[in-house]
């Protein structure tokens, strides 16, 4: 047992030199797709259906499917085509990183874009209406009234769909990307011990989800400031 | 005294809501300066009526016309009857992420574009007249019932208008803070408001109404002078709801 | 297109093999899922932190990584006590279904233990009262009238914990389960068309999350039918 325990610790540097990465995929998509996800959500709300279904289609596909899938898809299956191989696009599809960020971005994108939905819908009907009593256009309504409100109700579960991002980087290891799965494959492959090797991976993992909670939680605190119960 | 020149007219208004008629054959004519008080049993239509004066609603037939403006599916329409009419909510409607000073400012910048210094001291002397001027850097939910409603009604005034309408402004309160609301709205009527307001409350019919109108299954039945209307009511329809309210 | 001759069978059979997975994994999943509520939710400060921390392990932890963990670590475990009885024996491990299924109904188990518990703290109690006034017991009162009533909350977020479920039955293939992925990689590398493999696995999934989402909506309005208002 023993052994067991130094294993777990010795291999947590070999680990922790694919943190670099795993944070990297996580900031990257993560902000790529809140703005993919607003620009979503503006079109599903907009009430033209020109907007609304291409929106909710996109919603449909990457929600209703593995991210798995999705990460195969683009990484294996898009070199099939001899167009994309030709085209500028190629330059970012080439790389497993290019292929891991576009899909971690377009899946929470789909997920985001129904969590900030989900905001606006909870937003009370009242508050509207006296916004359009006083005079307020439908823009105003939404800048003002709106908005504000709908992120505070958004935060718990966007803080849900970022810790499921970072649990959803560690599938890249599957097409070749070394984040910290992927260093933790090298080292079970080295050592023939995967226990404890993939115990320390799942102790870092809870740590980095233990910070980005506290991270929302002093946010939502912020943005709560104006309740009191 | 009022002027006897209209500024809300309904003409032959019908409202549907699916196959339910809410409102059937609406005629009402209201003068400036008027306080016109609408009662009547639950889904008579009383709150879908003034809801259709600010457009809140869409009246499916008949003509609204208030303060000149003719309602229709134009947003010019629209917003320029908006700019006449002021209304407060059963539910208060605050903003619940703005203070109450931001509460009142909102409206008057965005729409009259009226720089911050005006709408900050247009919005205190608003909070002065219903009396609570030291709540204005607090949240709303700091605030009780009460308050909140004349807040309300404060946020209402910071736009001027020449109506204000009020949707049942005391059914959600606790009856002890049920007068400080009703003692402000009669301020404001013995200013010369001209005001609908939709209510239960017959001791501020009696007070201050000019005329109470009636209204039962979407139409209306009666309307009177209060001491007419209360003594010596002449449908049927309105004895019985008289006498249920009135029971106890 | 026609590089798929051939591999519709294996493609039919590997959904099977996903179905099955689902099922097993579903009702494990609703298991976890009440005994941790009630863990959570009982008086007993041990089972407490027990489904705290279980709740807060495998909602933290990529679920790749604990398919990892459990298949290795299960083998590793039961090798270990079959050892004790037969020292010839290497290597004992779980089929990959086995494990699989087990791994990510416990992952999905771990957020329906939130679900439930919210559901069942969600209860008008007053309900609760009436019935125990009319003198339903303890156990009646649960099964009457508590349960219905806590699932009528659950019922959205369950319908989401379901689809999860589906969607990590893919992940399944990592650790060597014969589904969908599985043979959609094989296929690739006899046919050199990653894309047309995938992308069926891709509608494969689609048409399962569509069934499950269309299922939840019409159990969601039968279980609302009394709340319907008439005019």
């Amino acid at each position: 047992m023993g052994e067991s325990v130094d294993l777990i610790i010795e291999s947590i540097p070999q680990i922790l030199m694919g943190l670099g990465l795993t944070l990297e995929l996580l900031f990257l998509s993560g902000i790529l797709g809140l703005m993919l996800a607003i620009t979503v959500l503006l079109m599903r709300i907009s009430g033209n259906p020109l907007l609304t279904w291409p929106a909710m289609i996109y919603i449909y596909i990457f929600r209703g499917t593995p991210i798995l899938i999705q990460i195969f898809i683009i990484y294996y299956g898009l070199s099939q085509f001899e167009w994309i191989r030709e085209s500028i696009l190629w330059t970012l599809l080439r790389e497993p990183f290019g292929c891991g960020i576009l899909a971690l971005t377009l899946n929470t994108g789909a997920y985001v874009s129904e969590i900030l939905r989900g905001g606006v819908l909870g937003v009370d009907r009242g508050l509207l209406e006296a916004g359009s009593a006083l005079g307020l256009s439908k823009r105003h309504r939404f800048i003002y009234i709106t908005t504000p409100i709908a992120v505070r109700l958004a935060i718990p579960a966007y803080s849900n769909d970022v810790i499921s991002l970072m649990k959803s980087t560690a599938l890249v290891s599957t097409i070749t990307l070394l984040d910290m799965m992927g260093y933790a494959r090298i080292v079970y492959a080295e050592t023939y011990a995967p226990y404890e090797v993939f115990t320390s991976l799942m102790v870092i993992y809870l740590i980095i989800t233990w910070i980005i909670q506290r991270a929302f939680g002093l946010f939502e605190k912020r943005m709560s400031r104006h309740i009191r119960k | 005294m009022s002027d006897s020149e209209p500024v809300i007219i309904l003409k032959e208004v019908d409202k549907f809501f699916g196959d339910f008629q809410a409102l059937s054959k609406i005629n009402l004519i209201v003068n400036k300066g008027e306080r016109i008080v609408v009662c009547g049993p639950s889904g008579s239509g009383k709150s879908t009526m003034i809801r259709c004066i600010n457009r809140l609603e869409q009246h499916n037939a008949g003509q609204i016309i208030v303060g000149g403006h003719e309602l229709t599916d134009q947003v010019k329409d629209i917003d320029a009857v908006r700019r006449e009419v002021g209304m407060v909510f059963q539910s208060f409607n605050l903003f619940p992420h703005l203070t109450i000073i931001d509460n009142l400012m909102l409206a008057p910048r965005l729409v009259r574009k009226t720089p911050k210094p005006e709408a900050r001291e247009k919005a205190m002397s608003m909070l002065e007249r219903v009396r609570i001027p030291e709540q204005a850097e607090k949240y709303p939910s700091q605030l009780s019932g009460g308050q909140q409603q004349r807040v309300a009604i404060a946020r209402a005034l910071c736009m001027n208008p020449e109506i204000m309408l009020f949707d049942e402004p005391t059914s959600a309160l606790d009856p002890e803070m049920i007068n400080e609301v009703l003692d402000v709205m009669t301020d404001l009527a013995k200013e010369g408001m001209t005001m609908i307001c939709v209510t239960h409350e017959m001791g501020f019919a009696r007070s201050v109404a000019d005329a109470v109108v009636f209204m039962d299954e979407g139409e209306i039945v009666e309307r009177n002078k209060p001491e007419e209307f209360f003594n010596n009511p002449q449908h049927e329809r309105t004895k019985l709801f008289l006498s249920q309210i009135l029971a106890h | 297109m026609e590089a798929l001759t051939g591999w519709w069978d294996e493609f039919f059979w590997g959904s099977v093999v996903v179905v099955e997975v689902f099922f097993v994994a579903l009702i494990l999943m609703v298991l976890f899922g009440l005994l941790g509520a009630a863990a959570k939710l009982s008086d007993n400060k041990l089972a407490q932190k027990i489904a705290s921390g279980y709740t807060i392990v495998f909602r933290g932890t990529p679920e790749i990584l604990v398919l990892l963990l459990f298949y290795f670590g299960s083998a590793i475990a039961l090798t270990s006590i079959a050892q004790i009885f037969d020292p010839e024996i290497k290597y004992v491990d779980i089929p990959p279904f086995w494990a699989g299924s087990f791994a990510i109904a416990l992952i999905v188990g771990s957020y329906a233990t939130e679900t439930f518990r919210g559901a069942f703290q969600g209860v008008d109690p007053g309900q609760v009262e009436a019935a125990r006034a009319l003198g339903l017991s303890n156990f009646k009162t649960f099964i009457y009238i508590k349960t219905p009533a806590m699932w009528r909350l659950a019922l959205p977020p369950f319908g989401n914990h379901m689809l999860s479920l589906i969607k990590d039955t893919a992940l399944i293939s990592v650790i060597g389960l014969e589904e969908t992925v599985f043979i959609a990689e094989q296929a690739t590398g006899t046919t050199g068309e990653p894309f047309t493999m995938f992308f069926l696995v891709g509608l494969i999934y689609l048409l399962f999350s569509t069934i499950i989402t269309l299922s939840v909506m019409v159990l969601e309005k039968y279980s609302n039918k009394h709340l319907e208002v008439s005019n």
